[in-house]
């Protein structure tokens, strides 16, 4: 089973910086995106 | 098109013949695709470049508060941040589903470049879509609920930004209420309760700019815990949700659905989640903007607003008609407004309609951040010539 510290569901302009403050503090972050990421 | 169709004799540029001018709306898009997919190329790097993100492509959902499966991958995490943004609320007027429209995303993807369009909903997408298209040659009619189109903004701006819209050939109909829509013989049309009065408007293209929700279909969010309050998700001012490990973003959580404000979100959530310090959000300085030309931008609150709540006011106006920069670039029309607490001269609003307002009221942001003074702008030496001292302007205007 995959484990993670954080998921970030949607990788968009909120999603993003969300996931690389979570990495950068040390979390092990797993980021889902089913469309664009990047978002709109 | 339209600027060099109606103004280069007037800049003096020779040769150029109106009669001969036309606009390929595909190598438009084309070029926007291009543009996005460059700013999608810088994300994707940053991704790859941090070992500490995993990437997964699919579709997320929820079968407990730690278990999510992605595309029949399963995966446990300890925490969760929902930044899944919104899409555009379903249409709720009879008639529509039937007749077929289009969203703000396939306005943004159109090959052929259509004869007319009805825009319902005359807000932040509503006349930038109107606008766009007129100006690409499309027979545009806007069809606003409010007496006025952006309701939002202060009423001087919205009603001049209504008249140029107007001027430019949109048909824009305010206090009017689309009541059903249909399509015969090719075409589409909607029936609008104006004044007590029902009309008829017909065109190739209806486009439904009236409202978005949360994009969580499909999320399992009642497996996770999370409860929604109306269509989006309900979060605290730490951006938590209603299930202890999980906090949402952005779009998602209703209030201001801008991409500033989901990019704010991001990082607190992820301190939070993270960290648990319990930092709240600061929504007292949101900006934003309309990309009309002239645009429409504003922070902070608004006249009426403030007086309802009794504050003592000052008020700065200055028009960008008496600036030499503007007249120079050919861009009059617009106003700035600001809305000045009479007793400590702080600024508590501004509200800009005319060229490059988008970036003009930063300015104002930085201020307000600061709990500045219009003073400050008042006094400070602004470069000449810029559109700039227009701000400076109203800023010494207060009164």
């Amino acid at each position: 089973m995959e484990k993670y510290d954080i998921a970030v569901v949607g990788a968009g302009q909120g999603g993003l910086p969300a996931a690389h403050m979570a990495a950068s503090l040390g979390a092990k972050v797993v980021l889902i995106e089913m469309r664009e990421v990047g978002g709109t | 098109m339209h600027l060099v169709r109606d103004r280069a004799a007037e800049y003096g540029v020779v040769g150029v013949d109106p009669q001969k001018l036309s606009f390929d709306l595909a190598k438009a898009v084309a070029r926007k695709d291009r543009v996005v997919a460059w700013v999608h190329s810088g994300v994707y790097k940053a991704l790859d470049h941090n070992k500490n993100i995993t990437f997964l492509r699919g579709q997320a959902e929820f079968s407990s508060p730690l278990d999510l499966r992605v595309d029949g991958r399963v995966i446990t995490v300890e925490k969760s941040i929902l930044a899944t943004g919104s899409q555009p609320a379903p249409a709720s007027i009879p008639g529509l589903e039937q007749a077929g429209f289009i969203t703000n995303d396939e306005a943004l993807k159109l090959e052929r470049l259509p004869s007319s369009m009805i825009v319902i909903g005359a807000g932040y997408e509503g006349v930038e879509f109107a606008q766009m298209y007129a100006r690409f040659g499309t027979r545009v009619t806007l069809l606003g609920r409010a007496p006025r189109v952006m309701p939002q903004a202060e009423p001087e701006l919205s009603d001049m930004l209504g008249e140029i819209l107007r001027a430019e050939g949109v048909d824009l109909h305010t206090s009017a209420e689309v009541v059903r829509a249909g399509a015969e013989n090719g075409s589409r049309y909607v029936m609008v309760r104006e004044g007590g009065v029902e009309r008829r408007f017909e065109a190739e293209l209806l486009l439904v700019a009236a409202g978005r929700i949360a994009r969580v279909e499909g999320l399992g969010l009642q497996q996770a815990g999370v409860e929604m309050q109306g269509p989006f998700v309900q979060a605290n001012a730490e951006l938590r949700t209603t299930r202890d490990n999980i906090w949402s973003i952005g779009d998602a959580n209703g209030g201001a659905m801008f991409t500033h404000r989901a990019t704010y979100d991001g990082p607190i959530a992820a301190l939070n989640a993270v960290k648990s310090i319990g930092r709240q959000v600061d929504y007292r300085v949101v900006p934003w903007a309309v990309f009309t030309e002239p645009a429409l931008a504003s922070v902070g609150i608004a006249e009426e607003q403030a007086r309802r709540e009794g504050k003592e006011l000052k008020i700065g106006l200055a028009d960008f008609a008496s600036s030499g920069r503007a007249k120079a670039i050919g861009q009059t029309a617009g106003l700035v407004k600001l809305i000045v607490d009479a007793e400590s001269d702080q600024l508590l609003g501004g509200h800009i309609l005319g060229p490059h307002a988008d970036i003009l009221i930063h300015e104002v942001v930085a201020t307000m951040y600061q709990h500045g003074t219009a003073e400050s702008i008042a006094k400070s030496i602004h470069v000449h010539p810029t559109l700039s001292e227009v701000v400076k302007r109203a800023a010494r205007s207060a009164r």
